[in-house]
Order: C-alpha cells, then sequence, then structure tokens
C-alpha cells in the first residue's frame, strides 16, 4: 500500500456498501419488471465489488501494471465465461421445450 | 559457496531484475495470484450455476425458500468485518498495534457470527428436506448447488477466521509488521467480496 486510507473514509465507504446492499433488498421486495431488476442488481453488485477492490483492498493506490491484470484480466474471463455457458444453458432450454 | 552481497539483497528484496515491476512485495503479489485464481474458480461455480438456472424449465422463488431477514443480516455482519479489518490494516501501517489487534480480533468475531448464521441457515434446509441430491422445492441441482457454493464460501469464512485469530496472537506479540495484516485483510476482503457475488447471483437474481 503506497497511501494511508483515513479510518473515516473506510467507514463512508461500509455505509455506501449497506445502503446498496438494502436497496438491492428493496428491488428484490418489489415488483418491477424482471429486466430492469436484474440490471440494477448487477450494476450495484459491480459497483459493490470495485468499493472493495479499490478502497478496501487499496487498489487504487497500487500501479497499473498490477491493477490492469487483475482487475480487468479476471472481468473479462469471468465475463467470457459466463457469456459462453448463458448462450449454451438457454439453447438447452429451447431445445428441452416442446 | 560463499553467496555475493549484491545477490542477497537482490534475493531479498525479491526481484534479480532491479526494480520491482508491481511495486508490492513478493508476498503480495503472491496472495494476489492465489486470489485471482481463487475468484476464477468461485466464477466456475456461479457459471455453472447460471447455466443450470437457464437450462432449468423451473426454478424456485428464493424468497421462499430462503430466510431474507437472516442472509440480509449475514450480508450486514461480512460487510461490517470488512470495514473493521480495513481499520485494522490502517491502524497496524501507522504502527498502532493495539489498535489493530483490536480491530483483528472484531473481524474475526464477524466472521464467526457469520458461520453461526449459516450453520442455522443449513440446518434448517436440511431439517425441511434438502440434501446435495434432492429437496422438496423443485430440481435437485437446487441444493446441490446451494450446499457447493455456499459450503465453499463458508470454508473460506472458516480459514480466515483461523488465520485472523492467528494474526491477532502476533501482532499482539509483535511478532508481525502491517504488511503481516494487510496480506490477512486482501484475504478476508475476499472472502467479502466473493459474498457479494454470491448474495447477488444466487439469492436475488
Amino acid at each position: 500500500m503506497s497511501g494511508h486510507t483515513s479510518y473515516r473514509t473506510y467507514w463512508i465507504t461500509w455505509g455506501v456498501l449497506l445502503v446498496l446492499t438494502l436497496s438491492m433488498l428493496f428491488v428484490e421486495a418489489t415488483p418491477f419488471t424482471r429486466i430492469l431488476a436484474v440490471l440494477f442488481l448487477v450494476a450495484a453488485m459491480m459497483v459493490k465489488a470495485f468499493l472493495i477492490g479499490g478502497w478496501f483492498m487499496h487498489l487504487r493506490f497500487e500501479k497499473p501494471a498490477l491493477v490492469i491484470p487483475i482487475v480487468f484480466g479476471t472481468l473479462l474471463t469471468v465475463a467470457f465465461l459466463f457469456f459462453l455457458i448463458a448462450i449454451d444453458g438457454a439453447a438447452m432450454l429451447r431445445m428441452a421445450e416442446p | 559457496m560463499e553467496v555475493p552481497t549484491t545477490d542477497v539483497a537482490s534475493a531479498e528484496a525479491g526481484w534479480e531484475g532491479g526494480v520491482s515491476p508491481f511495486g508490492v512485495s513478493w508476498q503480495k503479489l503472491m496472495m494476489w495470484i492465489f486470489l485471482v485464481s481463487d475468484a476464477l474458480l468461485f466464477a466456475g461455480f456461479l457459471a455453472a450455476y447460471g447455466f443450470e438456472r437457464l437450462a432449468s424449465p423451473m426454478w424456485p422463488e428464493q424468497s421462499e425458500v430462503f430466510p431474507m431477514g437472516v442472509i440480509a443480516l449475514m450480508t450486514f455482519v461480512l460487510i461490517t468485518s470488512s470495514a473493521t479489518m480495513a481499520t485494522a490494516v490502517g491502524a497496524a501501517h501507522r504502527a498502532d498495534l493495539r489498535k489493530a489487534t483490536r480491530y483483528v480480533l472484531l473481524t474475526a468475531l464477524g466472521g464467526l457470527v457469520f458461520l453461526l448464521f449459516q450453520v442455522n441457515e443449513w440446518t434448517g434446509l436440511i431439517r425441511e428436506g434438502a440434501s446435495l441430491s434432492s429437496n422438496p422445492w423443485g430440481p435437485p441441482t437446487f441444493s446441490s448447488f446451494f450446499f457447493m457454493i455456499t459450503g465453499f464460501h463458508g470454508t473460506h469464512v472458516l480459514i480466515g477466521v483461523i488465520i485472523l485469530l492467528l494474526v491477532a496472537l502476533r501482532v499482539g506479540a509483535g511478532r508481525t509488521a502491517g504488511s503481516g495484516v494487510e496480506l490477512a485483510g486482501l484475504y478476508w476482503h475476499f472472502v467479502d467480496l466473493v459474498w457479494v457475488f454470491i448474495f447477488t447471483c444466487f439469492y436475488l437474481i
């Protein structure tokens, strides 16, 4: 870690994470359009992940040489994995339909 | 054979080529490599779960199976423990070892509370008839994915609690510097990070 984050910043991050979690629970319990609810939940999940990675794990203080492979390398691999499998899963469901 | 002094110095620094390209110690770099590989393992679990959900004609409504209030409380405990861990790392870097020990112990307590909630959740579902191969709510894979994913995450929490207790002992005895607390902190935040994905993908979507 090349910089010191104030204790206050950690607890502000905690507060934002908490608000995001509560809003996710609210959206899940409210009868929104399914696609809108899923989009909101995924967006909130990603914001929470970036807050934890950047502020709690101090990635925002690290060199780009470390951050880029960790963040973008992992995200790209995971996104690739999910989309390939999702397409396959949806195709199997269509095949199973009468 | 006697090792030349310059070689010893470069070996201690951890890099043979001069300046560290990543600007972190080798311990921290190794921890990141471990965390990325572990993240891909969890991603594999969640991707397999996503596949199963998309390929299944019906899937149980999570809010009818899981006690969402308890899940929300578990999430609150884990997020709070991440904040206490970050405070412990900050205190260790400021050489405030008493505060660091106190917050590491608070974090371990948070982990234990989370595990107790999880044991309660598991026993409740097992009593209702859920197992690795069947459940009363829908496809058998629903409960097998539940036990696999939350069990794997819970094991990480348990290991994290043990690591934190060891770190607290070492910090209390003055045998671990700030970097030791930071490494434990990275692992603990990762456990929290994984829960963010499990909470959203498994319990909410």
